[in-house]
């Protein structure tokens, strides 16, 4: 009982991409630890992020594990923490604590067709499983990427997903109508209900704006997904990270420490109330 | 004295003819002496609501949960509210109705009159009891207090037994109401201000001493604020249990917010919620005195209020709930207010 | 082992454990609260419910984490402020209050462990004081699980007897404690079993507050979190934090970053008590907040000590001291929620 995971390591950001300006700005961060003593972690987890004198901030960590030299996040700038983060510049300092959380179980998904749905900054928390299961692609079946924002200004990783259509099969959405878009217009999950992916040995990872997650799980039950294949991460409010402070405590589980990876068969009898 | 019926039967009244959505009064507790706020709504309940000396809660609290009930409701039932009032209650009320925060037509007053009497200090009856539960207080014609044990009954003039306020108290029966209960007994009050004498004879260490001692001991649960019907702002200047954020508060605004206290139960940031919650209340209080009577590790808070109340009385001439058309103190003034602070 | 210990010989006891910090119940006027003995005489085991239980101790309203600085282009510095280790000693702790403390013991153990929780409570001692007659007349510990002599959590149980005390040590903390004070102890008579036995006995009897079958709330609480009942039980609640601050077994805390100078930064990170009845406690960022009112908010308490955790740990989140039906304000009682909760719908 010597390690005090209150605790932060101290990491520089050696990389900031800006994903999405205006507004809603998201920008992408790569960290590295100032002292190496290894960070290994699981697709899904998270990690509290520190800006000192600012506080702390859960984020998940969208790099793969198979990626050893950076840790990535990417963050939506809200409030008082994320706007500290936005200010940052590359070679600035900050705090990591963790991995906090559970993972997906990918292992029990080995052979089986994986279909990503992610909307606006949900594509961050299944980035992490997505390229994992590409660093991996002959264990797994069909992967396929369903995604999409407000606008095409809100979409995040515009490059990488650009290349990923040579990978998997991707489908991208915009809410309204746009010059020069040649996808698909209107709300992801209608995007879905439109490409109809079966459900035939098949498992679904969603993230995204809650009414989003909502229409996507009723979606997918409607083209006939159990509750054992949706998948998806619950987002609370969040303080310690280990399950003590109560802040994010759903139900008999601590979001921090027991999710925030869900399938639907588990969430659904947990009370809705975050 | 009051008859309990009347009261019953005007909540019945209102009930039944729909003019109200529910009646705020006092029920007897299952347990313990002390009642309980109620909220009654089927006329057959009104056999719930009762009367005596130790109905000492200041129900106009409910009134701002009311209002904040009904602003998140898409089709509020607009009638209003029934309240049973004290003299110190009806007070509060006629604030919230300068400050325009209610309309008078979102409230149906029941007043009751104290009859000069007032209401029990729980403290002071715990000592006069040595240990004896009380099963009941009531009121006899002679205004004594008749305080019911397992062992009998024992008389007891109603200044040993009441709460400090009501010794100095200038509302002995409600300024604003629907229907009134009880005489309109007018206690004369020759020293309304006695009680801060112990503090004001200090010196300014003894003072200061006294007051780290007290604070040093609050340990921030706000029972205080949440107990007192003047604090009613979704967003308390001095502290962010309270942030009214939106979907459309921009990250800057909230990245810029100003943080005037730490949550750290400390004196320096106690001091501060506690004067600052003080002056916000200058020329508002009505000394229900609820908030020292919640206090859980007893501070006596009601000096701070008391005072500050003095000073409105010595400097503008101002008594905070009399007069629902007056203006509130702060959002006034008069052209021979005092002016020789200003330079 | 057990003790027997005299009245007048208890101050010299303590006397003889001045190389710890000694904590006891001290009065200021109404109110108890356990502060730092300076001494031996002040201690008077005679007393009622504390305002705070000795949980603040271990688990203090506030406590720093880290220090952090920054000066000029350099990387922030950050310094790990632990708790002083020094050896402590609580004396006249009531049996619920060292129930809760293995309660909380579970939260801030199990998969990571709270390190400055444990290294303060690693190095306190508890004794405890029988309660011969309940301390609060809203105690009602045998309902869940207790009762006015258990011996959970405790180093040393004391039962007053009169004119002596029956001293038993339950632990090897207990055991050195007895032994620094090695003259001043005899051994118990048969009488003297008799007679603790008998009182303990008999104080099980003064509890007058009781929950009758409280093992049918859990199950029935599952069902009922979509319910109306809970808007009608939080009608008067005043959404103060009295219930929750004063509960030996709420463990609830906020992290936050205190600014001591801005440039060059210099400030520290702090742990602060928190409270599931605030307002926005739940609030996200975004403003959402998943538990918007009154009702889902005393909801959550009563599912959280009663249901969420009886499944996790097979414990009631609650051991009767009845702090939070003495002190709400508005005479909200836990007892006659549970009551209406185990017959609901019959």
């Amino acid at each position: 009982m010597d390690h005090n995971t209150y605790l932060p390591r101290l990491a520089k950001i050696i990389h900031i991409k800006e994903e999405v300006s205006g507004t809603r700005p998201i920008k992408t961060f790569r960290a590295q630890f100032l002292q190496e003593n290894g960070f290994s972690y699981r697709c899904g987890q998270c990690a509290m992020l520190s800006v000192f004198g600012k506080g702390e901030s859960m984020i998940s960590i969208s790099s793969s594990p198979l990626v050893n030299d950076y840790l990535q996040f990417s963050i939506l700038k809200m409030g008082r923490v994320t706007s500290a983060l936005h200010e940052m510049q590359v070679d600035d300092i900050i705090g990591i604590r963790g991995p906090y959380g559970n993972s997906f179980p990918i292992e029990k998904w080995k052979g089986k067709n994986l279909i990503f749905i992610g909307g606006g900054i949900g594509l961050a928390p299944i980035w992490s499983v997505l390229n994992t299961a590409l660093g991996k692609k002959q264990d797994y079946g069909k992967l396929t990427l369903f995604y999409g924002a407000r606008t095409s200004n809100d979409l995040v990783f515009k490059e990488e997903l650009e290349e990923l259509r040579q990978d998997l099969t991707v489908h991208l959405s915009i809410d309204v109508e746009e010059p020069e878009w040649n996808d698909y217009v209107g709300f992801v999950p209608l995007n879905v209900l439109d490409k109809k992916p079966s459900p035939k040995n098949a498992i679904s990872i969603t993230c995204g704006p809650p009414i989003m997650i909502k229409f996507v799980i009723q979606n997918l039950q409607a083209l006939g997904f159990k509750d054992e294949q949706i998948f998806t991460t619950v987002e609370n409010k969040m303080k310690c990270g280990i399950g003590k402070c109560g802040r994010c405590n759903i139900g008999l589980h601590y979001v921090c420490k027991d999710g925030p990876v869900y399938s639907w068969a588990e969430l659904k009898n947990l009370p809705q109330e975050y | 004295m009051v008859n309990i019926e009347d009261l019953r039967n005007e909540a019945r009244r209102i009930l039944k003819e729909g003019k109200v959505k529910y009646v705020i009064g006092y029920a007897k507790n299952q347990n313990g002496l002390m009642p309980v706020p109620v909220f009654v709504k089927d006329p057959e309940d009104v056999e719930k609501l009762i009367w005596d000396p130790t109905c000492i809660h200041n129900l106009a609290k409910f009134l701002s949960d009311e209002k904040k009930r009904k602003s998140k409701e898409k089709k509020p039932d607009e009638r209003p509210v029934g309240i049973v009032v004290k003299g110190c209650d009806s007070r509060a009320i006629v604030v919230l109705l300068q400050e325009k925060y209610i309309n008078r037509d979102d409230v149906h007053i029941l007043g009751i009159s104290c009859e000069g009497s007032g209401v029990i200090d729980e403290k002071k009856l715990a000592k006069t009891l040595k240990g004896k539960k009380a099963e009941s207080v009531d009121l006899d014609e002679k205004g004594d207090f008749v305080v019911s044990t397992k062992d009998g009954k024992i008389k007891v003039p109603a200044e040993e037994l009441s709460a400090e306020r009501c010794l100095e108290c200038r509302a002995n029966y409600p300024v604003i109401y629907d229907i009134l209960l009880g005489d309109k007994t007018r206690k004369k009050v020759d020293a309304p201000f006695q009680s801060l004498d112990k503090m004001e004879s200090m010196t300014e260490e003894e003072r200061w001493a006294f007051w780290q001692e007290q604070i040093s001991k609050c340990i921030r649960c706000y029972a205080c604020r949440s107990v007192c019907p003047m604090c009613y702002c979704d967003e308390c200047v001095v502290d962010t249990i309270n942030f009214a954020v939106t979907a459309d508060t921009s990250a800057d605004e909230k990245a810029g917010r100003i943080k005037w206290i730490e949550k750290s139960p400390v004196p320096s940031e106690n001091f501060v919620y506690h004067l600052v919650r003080a002056i916000h209340l200058a020329g508002r209080c009505i000394d229900c005195a609820e908030c020292e009577r919640v206090c859980p590790l007893d501070i006596p808070l009601r000096f701070l209020n008391k005072k500050l109340e003095k000073e409105a009385k010595e400097l503008f001439g101002y008594d905070a709930g009399f007069d629902p058309d007056e203006p509130s103190l702060v959002s006034s003034f008069k052209d021979e207010d005092p002016e020789d602070f200003i330079r | 082992m057990d003790k027997i210990l005299s009245k007048k010989a208890f101050s010299q006891w303590v006397k003889m454990l001045q190389s710890f910090r000694i904590y006891a119940p001290l009065r200021d006027d109404d109110i108890w609260t356990y502060e730092v003995v300076k001494l031996p005489e002040h201690i008077d085991l005679d007393f009622l419910t504390t305002a705070l239980s000795p949980k603040k101790i271990i688990f203090p309203q506030k406590e720093v984490f880290l220090e952090f600085r920054k000066t000029n282009e350099d990387a922030p510095e950050i310094k790990e402020v632990l708790p002083e280790e020094d050896p402590t000693i609580i004396f006249g702790v009531r049996p619920c209050d060292a129930k809760a403390l293995t309660l909380t013991d579970k939260v801030f153990g199990g998969d990571f462990d709270d390190i400055y929780y444990w290294k303060r409570r690693n190095h306190t001692i508890l004794v405890g004081l029988a309660c011969n007659t309940p301390p609060s007349p809203n105690c009602f510990c045998l309902s869940v699980d207790g009762s006015p002599h258990s011996t959970d959590g405790l180093d040393i149980l004391m039962t007053d007897l009169g004119d002596r005390y029956y001293v038993e040590s339950l632990s090897k903390k207990g055991d050195e404690l007895l032994n620094l004070g090695k003259s001043l102890f005899t051994q118990p008579k048969s009488t003297d079993k008799k007679d603790k036995d008998k009182i303990q006995a008999e104080s099980r009897k003064k509890i007058k507050r009781q929950i009758k079958d409280l093992k049918k709330v859990p199950p029935k609480l599952m069902g009922m979190w979509g319910s109306p009942f809970w808007d009608e039980e939080a009608m008067s609640c005043l959404r103060c934090g009295i219930c929750t601050y004063m509960c030996p077994t709420c463990h609830c805390f906020d992290i936050n970053d205190e600014i001591l100078s801005r440039a060059p930064l210099k400030g520290r990170r702090v742990r602060t008590w928190d409270n599931c009845q605030f307002p926005d406690f739940t609030m996200h960022s975004s403003g959402h907040n998943p538990r918007p009112d009154k009702s889902s908010r005393l909801r959550q308490r009563i599912m959280h000590k009663f249901q969420y955790f009886v499944e996790c740990y097979q414990d009631y989140q609650c051991t009767g001291c009845g702090r939070c039906i003495s002190k709400c304000p508005v005479g909200i009682d836990i007892i006659e929620v549970l009551e209406k909760v185990r017959d609901y719908g019959s």
